[in-house]
């Protein structure tokens, strides 16, 4: 696992497995691989979605308190208290904000040919 | 990853690590893509008086 990493960063897999479209059939082998990975995406992106507003509400509230103040002291505890929530039920929290980034990525680039594919073909009919 | 207790070089620690942006969700590819070109929703030109002459 750990030799796989340092070639991800040079070039993702995906720029290598997924070219230019130039069928189709190839565009609906494209969509279904897009579509396979799509659900884990989401979920895990609303995952970290939730969690990242929930931490930029309280740091929101930091900034507004005055440091020293039994307010700020009450947000600084809350901010450990979710920190630890997270770390209880998301232990992988990490890695699945990792992963996620990297699905996001690559069901981007996806996307991308198939709405180039797309562009051209409805282009290549006017 | 944050370890340690509760000092508030923690807590700082802790917001940067846990507020760093995160881009909206990418939607689904729709277009069940078929292939008639009529399936487009723009129309296309219509051909001036050739197919209704009778």
């Amino acid at each position: 696992q750990a030799t796989e990493f340092s070639s991800k960063i040079e070039m993702p897999d995906y720029v290598a497995k997924y070219t230019a479209l130039v069928s189709t059939d190839q565009r609906q082998s494209y969509k279904d691989d897009f579509n396979a990975e799509y659900d884990e995406y989401r979920l895990l992106h609303a995952r970290v979605e939730n969690i990242t507003r929930r931490f930029t509400q309280l740091d929101t509230q930091c900034r507004k308190l005055v440091p020293g103040t039994k307010e700020y002291q009450k947000v600084q505890e809350e901010v450990l208290k979710e920190y630890k929530k997270v770390k209880q039920h998301s232990p992988n929290y990490h890695e699945e904000k990792l992963r996620c980034e990297y699905l996001h990525n690559k069901l981007a680039h996806i996307k991308r040919l198939i709405a180039d594919f797309d562009q051209r073909r409805a282009q290549a009919w006017c | 990853p944050v370890e340690g207790s509760g000092d508030a070089n923690c807590v700082d620690e802790i917001l940067k690590e846990m507020t760093q942006s995160w881009p909206p969700p990418l939607t689904a590819i729709h277009t069940p893509c078929k292939t008639e070109p009529s399936k487009f929703p723009f129309p296309t030109k219509v051909k001036r008086g050739s197919s209704s002459k009778s």
